[in-house]
């Protein structure tokens, strides 16, 4: 049977439901829909990806593989007195919560949450986990930073 | 035969990539959960300091010298290398780079990822070794 017989001539229909728009790009258009995360879901885990790349590599590599030892509340200290690792350990508290709860979020809409009204109701609930867990972080290391 | 459409959603002609490409899937995304959840461990561990004194949070991280805690520590280093280069891979893709060579592609980013757990790796276990030469007794 050749493509003609099935019906499918060249470019080919897209299955109902799933491709609402023409695939006309490189991408197809039903990964930015907003049953899988939307547009800027998939945006913002690109965005702090790099950023993630980037800060947890100096992060880890500084923990770990240069400053190997016994940590301690006063030697995170000295750290967290150069303000190059303020803006690293800030950073990638910010980038690390939107990446993680956005993936996790992902996750969920894979399997669950069929209807409009339930996934915009997880976005605001990850928002507001999100910000409070943003701000007690930056309120943890408060005391470092400001020493 | 099957229409382009229905082959490029059932990955028809895969080949071994089909089984390779479901275990990077699968593993990415186990290790994406481990990450949320010792992110949120991680904040919980530094912010002790802040209920409870310095003392809380140096006497956690006294126990993290443990052995078993740097061997779980190495778990998570995989974790991240493993995540962060599939997700090279998957950057790569969006931008159409290395599309024809997507194989190529990945056996690259693994073994950068795998290059650097050895790095971790040597640490990890001089580390053990020099400070728990006398044997892996009792936690602390």
């Amino acid at each position: 049977m050749n493509a003609q017989a099935t019906g499918h001539s060249s470019p080919p229909p897209a299955a109902a439901g799933t491709d609402p728009a023409p695939t006309t790009g490189r991408m197809r258009p039903s990964v930015l829909d907003s049953s899988r995360g939307g547009m800027w879901g998939w945006l913002g885990q690109r965005v702090t990806a790099v950023v993630l790349i980037v800060g947890l590599l100096t992060h880890i590599v500084d923990t770990h593989l240069f400053n190997l030892g016994h940590l301690s509340y006063l030697n995170i200290g000295d750290r967290l007195g150069s303000s190059f690792f303020v803006v690293i350990d800030i950073s990638l508290l910010a980038a690390a919560i939107f990446h993680g709860l956005n993936g996790a979020r992902m996750v969920v809409l894979d399997y669950w949450l069929q209807t409009r009204a339930s996934r915009v109701a997880l976005t605001i609930a990850l928002w507001v986990l999100g910000s409070a867990t943003f701000v007690y972080g930056l309120w943890a290391l408060w005391p470092w930073i400001a020493k | 035969m099957v229409s382009p459409v229905d082959a490029a959603a059932t990955n028809v002609g895969a080949g071994n990539w089909k089984g390779l490409g479901m275990w990077a899937w699968l593993l990415f995304r186990i290790a994406g959960i481990v990450l949320v959840i010792y992110l949120f461990a991680h904040i919980g561990v530094i912010s002790s300091a802040r209920w409870s004194g310095h003392s809380t949070l140096n006497s956690a991280l006294t126990l993290f010298d443990h052995p078993l805690f740097v061997l779980l520590d190495l778990l998570l280093v995989w974790a991240v290398l493993f995540h962060a280069l599939n997700g090279v891979r998957i950057l790569l893709m969006d931008f159409g780079l290395g599309i024809h060579r997507h194989k190529a592609v990945f056996v690259v980013c693994m073994a950068v990822a795998v290059v650097g757990l050895g790095f971790f790796a040597l640490k990890a276990f001089s580390y053990i070794a020099a400070h728990h030469a006398g044997g892996l007794g009792g936690l602390v």
